[in-house]
């Protein structure tokens, strides 16, 4: 309702200066387009030249964008069953994204957020864009709010250190790993390998977790799921001393924890892949290419997982426990492989960030990373793959650089000294408020979601409508 | 199972009893007392807001937090207490520092309610929940835009001379009046639910919200004067943690929620009796679990075993000890 | 016309806390039957249709389908077997599309997984493309032509009840579960409606079990008639044989005399 309000304003403040939104709508979409995006990136160009660092490459920056927007794409003709109009500015905008460690350093600065974000940034923020990409299959896909979700990524962190450093001393197996040092100890298998497995291995423990506790309702399910969140670190602080056994290395976590690479063969070397990421000059770039790879594969799942027999039935669980069960729903399974989905691809995000790291500690697993991950589905539009990898994106960004970048300008600009990133998990709090009330669908919805949360939906679960005084019943398997 | 787990808890407390010793046994039970009324406070306040709202307040524990940090601004800044304060001044500044406390908190979590919790009245019932986690972390930095991140140390200001030892066993005065002021403001609770007019229109409201605005009891005010009352309660817990346990800090209220969360769900959530006997249990776990040694865990572990029993608790008998109810009707 | 039975339910049997809901009910719906199931408000008749789809279980008694004993199996398992239902109060999936809505009521007769629908191999792609087929065949049949793509929430009322019974229907029951459907239809929409159950009988050679207020929808299409009265089941027999039982007139019009 207020949205509508505010556009009608702001129709009538444009009909007055002769556009009305009938002239607008009659003409041809990519003039549309092209108003549009000249207006946005000249304002952009504004605020860089004034509040930025103005280079010519911020000009250039706003061209490559026009000519990605505004062409009729669609206008082109289908090769085959394919669409080629709605591939083309996608694979482009994928080639931007690809070359972008090349030319980071000759973008402009940015008005208040300073430069562009670094490759390692970027990394980082890739390896997010899979997490949330993964809890979205739980809390977008099937409406579980899970807190938790860092004990996945915990898991996969500490399942490549087991399967990737010389954590278990008394071992001596190698299994394509790559750079490994002579006198070497442990376990080593090729992070390639280790990627699925702790993805297997991670999607097995969100199936034991989600068994028992998957048809309790809605709120006691997040408390739950939170719980295991914080029991998940402390088992990873004590693990040194299981009965003896040194599981998890303690507070001291697991280090150096090896990188991937494609070692020595023909096949390698002919495609002029590298042998070992950690000896590369270019380490981050490597990764940063390894990490879009990851994340297409996520997106890939995400939308065809979304579209299929599984996704409708997650969907209408979200929507109506009670008649999804009755429309032949098997409620248990069904949200045990949403968990286990999501867990599969946080697992694997885990294993891969703590490969990057070369390490995995206890700190890193807090209750503040799952809410921050949660935030980023929220802030994106809990359901939309666009929405929640802009969510990932832009709040891993933030944490990595723009905080501080935002903090030092404010500080240079208004004469304080404020710590800003001390407050990061406030604002990512203020963030989750703001977007609740004012625009629970997120930034870019999924127009489906958008409708529920203004409207509401049935989401009384269905032993609640059963059991007013007996205590729940057996699962539902 | 449940019953011969509670046999193998019963073993493993006699055998420490006899390990060592009655005297210490029993010394170790006071203190989980001590935390159990601690714990209590901030219990009820969780099982007030869900018998009224289902909704977990998650924000909770960080109005406690706050409660403490009301309490240890008044305490130092205020009051300037010290160990050289008469008794009466102590008693006096503790008493205003209580009230002070108990209000600011419970405006605070009454405001919270109305900016973050009402406009979702209608919203998916997850909506108030993650607004919740996100006040949660606001709380939090206001706490460390307030008082920094590191500890909010406050002075000793309860006596720690012996109430009674007898055969070992003693009972400090520090630990008695954190029951003592537990005592009344319970007291005070369980007289405004059950005889005054606004609690009947809290349990009038709890029971069913539609009917009771028929009624003409007005429903937000009732919902606001519950978080009021939780509030309050927090920030009495706030208080008397600043006061036994002298040092505080931003994100002592998240964990400590969580625990008196459990314990609201292990008593029954919406059960005022049962969050109080969650409370004293969890309370004696961590207790036993810390001060006990004979195949003890040991404190690294508490969390661990807390969120265990909470996973537990919520699977097999989500109804806790006491059986869920509306919560003003136990 | 009525054959052997197809879901019968012995002394069945359902309290909340204290409070009878259904007093040992024994109940048939035999193959091919049309039964309704009448009596006056708060009788009992959602609780027992909740517990033939499971969504209930019952304190006591046994629920028999097609040979089956399906007591205390969970609501899909009652929907694999051949149960299909509608729901009093409207309950479809809102913001999903009219075609999408009853893809979901398909879900038990689709095999396609987790890999299957990651590769979309060809036996998903068109296992996936008969269903759509079927969907769109069914919105047909129900009346709903051309609506494919019209979320639930923007249907005309009417047309929820509509697409509920084709939702129903895609789970390709043997027993449809009817929960008051002319409940806020016209006369007319209500004549189109009977005219319909009747030709799910004629052409789908489904049994109906229909809760119903409208009594000439019940006496119009019904074989027998079964009445609740404060959970216990008062009468039983042909909508003749029900329109002259003392017992079920008087449990309308003392009820009638109490809520009027």
């Amino acid at each position: 309702m207020r949205r509508g309000r505010i556009s009608e304003r702001w129709w009538a403040l444009l009909g007055r200066f002769g556009l009305t939104q009938q002239r607008w709508g009659s003409w041809p979409a990519w003039m549309r387009r092209l108003v549009k995006a000249t207006t946005w990136l000249g304002l952009g160009l504004i605020l860089t030249a004034a509040f930025g660092t103005w280079t010519t490459s911020a000009l250039a920056v706003a061209a490559v964008v026009l000519l990605i927007v505004v062409p009729p794409w669609d206008r082109l003709p289908n090769i085959g069953p394919y669409r080629t109009g709605r591939w083309i500015p996608w694979l482009i905008a994928l080639g931007f994204v690809v070359a972008y460690p090349y030319y980071v350093n000759g973008l402009p600065q940015l008005p208040v957020f300073g430069p562009f974000p670094n490759v390692h940034t970027m990394v980082v923020a890739g390896i997010f864009t899979m997490m949330a990409l993964g809890l979205n299959f739980v809390v977008g896909y099937a409406g579980l709010l899970d807190l938790g979700y860092v004990a996945f990524y915990a898991m996969g962190a500490y399942v490549c250190g087991w399967f990737a450093s010389e954590q278990f001393a008394g071992q001596h197996i190698d299994v394509g790993a790559v750079g490994l040092q002579q006198g070497w100890i442990g376990i080593h298998l090729s992070i390639w390998l280790v990627l699925p497995i702790a993805g297997l291995m991670t999607a097995l423990i969100g199936v034991i977790i989600g068994l028992p506790t998957l048809r309790l309702r809605g709120d006691y399910l997040a408390i739950v799921t939170l719980g295991f969140g914080e029991i998940m670190p402390q088992v990873a602080d004590n693990g040194n001393n299981l009965g003896g056994f040194n599981l998890t290395n303690g507070t001291g976590g697991i280090t150096s924890i090896d990188g991937p690479g494609f070692g020595h063969g023909t096949v390698a070397r002919a495609l002029h892949l590298p042998a070992s990421y950690l000896g590369a000059g270019n380490l981050d770039s490597l990764f940063f290419w390894t990490v879009i790879v990851l994340v297409l594969i996520t997106i890939f799942c995400s939308a065809r997982l979304r579209d299929s027999r599984l996704g409708r039935a997650w969907i209408a669980i979200r929507e109506d426990e009670t008649a999804a069960a009755a429309m032949g729903i098997p409620l248990m399974r069904t949200k045990t492989w949403s968990y286990a989905t999501g867990a599969f691809f946080g697992g694997v995000a885990g294993a891969y960030y703590s490969s990057y790291n070369g390490g995995a500690f206890p700190d890193q697993f807090l209750f503040q990373i799952s809410v921050f991950i949660l935030c980023m589905v929220i802030l994106g539009g809990m359901g939309s793959i666009p929405g929640v990898m802009l969510g990932a994106w832009f709040l891993a960004y933030l944490d990595q650089e723009g905080l501080s970048n935002v903090g030092g300008w404010i500080n240079s600009h208004f004469n304080t000294n404020i710590n800003v990133p001390n407050y990061e998990f406030g604002i990512y709090g203020l963030i989750i408020v703001v977007v609740m009330l004012l625009r629970p669908e997120g930034l870019i919805p999924s127009s489906r979601r958008a409708a529920e949360l203004h409207e509401g939906v049935h989401d009384e679960p269905l032993y609640d409508v059963e059991e007013l005084n007996a205590p729940l019943t057996e699962p539902t398997v | 199972m449940a019953s011969a787990l509670v046999l193998l808890l019963l073993f493993w407390l006699a055998k420490n009893a006899q390990v060592e010793g009655f005297a210490y046994f029993m010394n170790i039970a006071l203190i989980g007392v001590t935390l159990g009324a601690v714990y209590a406070l901030v219990a009820l306040g969780y099982t007030l807001v869900y018998g009224i709202l289902e909704l977990i307040n998650f924000a909770h524990g960080d109005v406690f937090m706050m409660g403490g940090m009301i309490s240890a601004t008044m305490i130092i800044s205020v009051f300037n207490l010290g160990a050289h304060n008469s008794t009466f001044s102590v008693v006096a500044a503790v008493a205003v520092s209580l009230l002070v406390a108990m209000a600011g908190c419970g405006l605070l979590n009454a405001t919270i309610e109305r900016i973050a919790y009402r406009p979702l009245r209608h919203a998916p019932r997850l909506a108030p929940l993650i607004t919740a986690i996100g006040m949660s972390f606001v709380l939090e930095d206001i706490a460390i835009l307030w008082k920094h991140p590191s500890y909010v140390q406050t002075p000793s200001v309860l006596p720690h001379g012996n109430v009674f030892s007898i055969s070992g066993v003693t009972y400090t005065w520090e630990k008695l009046i954190v029951v003592l002021i537990t005592i009344p403001v319970l007291l005070a609770l369980v007289w405004l639910v059950q005889r005054t007019r606004q609690g009947k229109a809290m349990r009038a409201t709890a029971q069913d919200r539609e009917a009771a605005a028929m009624m003409g009891i007005n429903v937000n005010r009732t919902i606001s004067f519950t978080f009021a009352l939780a509030g309050a309660l927090a920030g009495a817990g706030g208080l008397l943690y600043a006061l036994y346990f002298n040092e505080i800090r931003y994100d002592t209220g998240y964990k400590l929620g969580l625990i008196a969360f459990t314990a609201a769900v292990l008593g029954g959530i919406g059960n005022l009796p049962g969050a109080v006997l969650g409370a004293l249990v969890i309370g004696f776990i961590q207790a036993f679990n810390e001060g006990l040694t004979w195949h003890s865990p040991g404190s690294d572990w508490t969390e661990s075993i807390v969120f265990s029993i909470l996973i537990l608790i919520l699977v097999f008998r989500p109804s806790g000890l006491l059986g869920e109810q509306t919560p003003e009707g136990g | 016309m009525s054959g052997e039975p197809l879901l019968q339910t012995f002394a069945l049997r359902k309290e909340f806390g204290g409070l009878v809901a259904n007093n040992d009910v024994d109940f048939v719906v035999p193959e091919g039957g049309i039964v309704s199931l009448i009596g006056p408000n708060g009788a009992g008749k959602t609780t027992f249709f909740n517990m033939l789809t499971g969504v209930y279980k019952p304190t006591d008694g046994t629920i028999v389908f097609n040979g089956e004993d399906m007591t205390g199996k969970p609501p899909h398992a009652y929907t694999e077997r051949g149960i299909g239902r509608t729901f009093q109060n409207i309950r479809l999936f809102q913001n999903m599309t009219a075609l999408e809505n009853v893809l979901v009521g398909m879900h038990t007769r689709l095999k396609s997984h987790l890999v299957g629908a990651l590769l979309r191999t060809p036996h998903v792609r068109r296992e996936e493309r008969e269903a759509r087929e079927r969907a769109r065949e069914l919105l047909e049949f129900s009346g709903l032509r051309g609506k494919d793509s019209v979320v639930g929430r923007s249907l005309s009322y009417g047309d929820q009840r509509r697409l509920e019974v084709a939702r129903a229907l895609a789970t390709r029951p043997k027993l449809l579960l009817l929960d008051e459907p002319t409940a806020g239809m016209n006369p007319q929409e209500t004549a189109e409606f009977t005219a319909f159950v009747a030709k799910l009988r004629s052409q789908e050679h489904l049994s109906v079990l229909l809760i119903e207020h409208d009594m000439k929808v019940v006496m119009g299409v019904s074989d027998t008639i079964t009445v609740l009265d404060y959970g216990e089941k008062i009468a039983e027999g042909t909508p003749a044989e029900i329109q002259k039982n003392e017992r079920v007139i008087e449990a309308y019009l003392g009820s009638a005399a109490v809520s009027s």
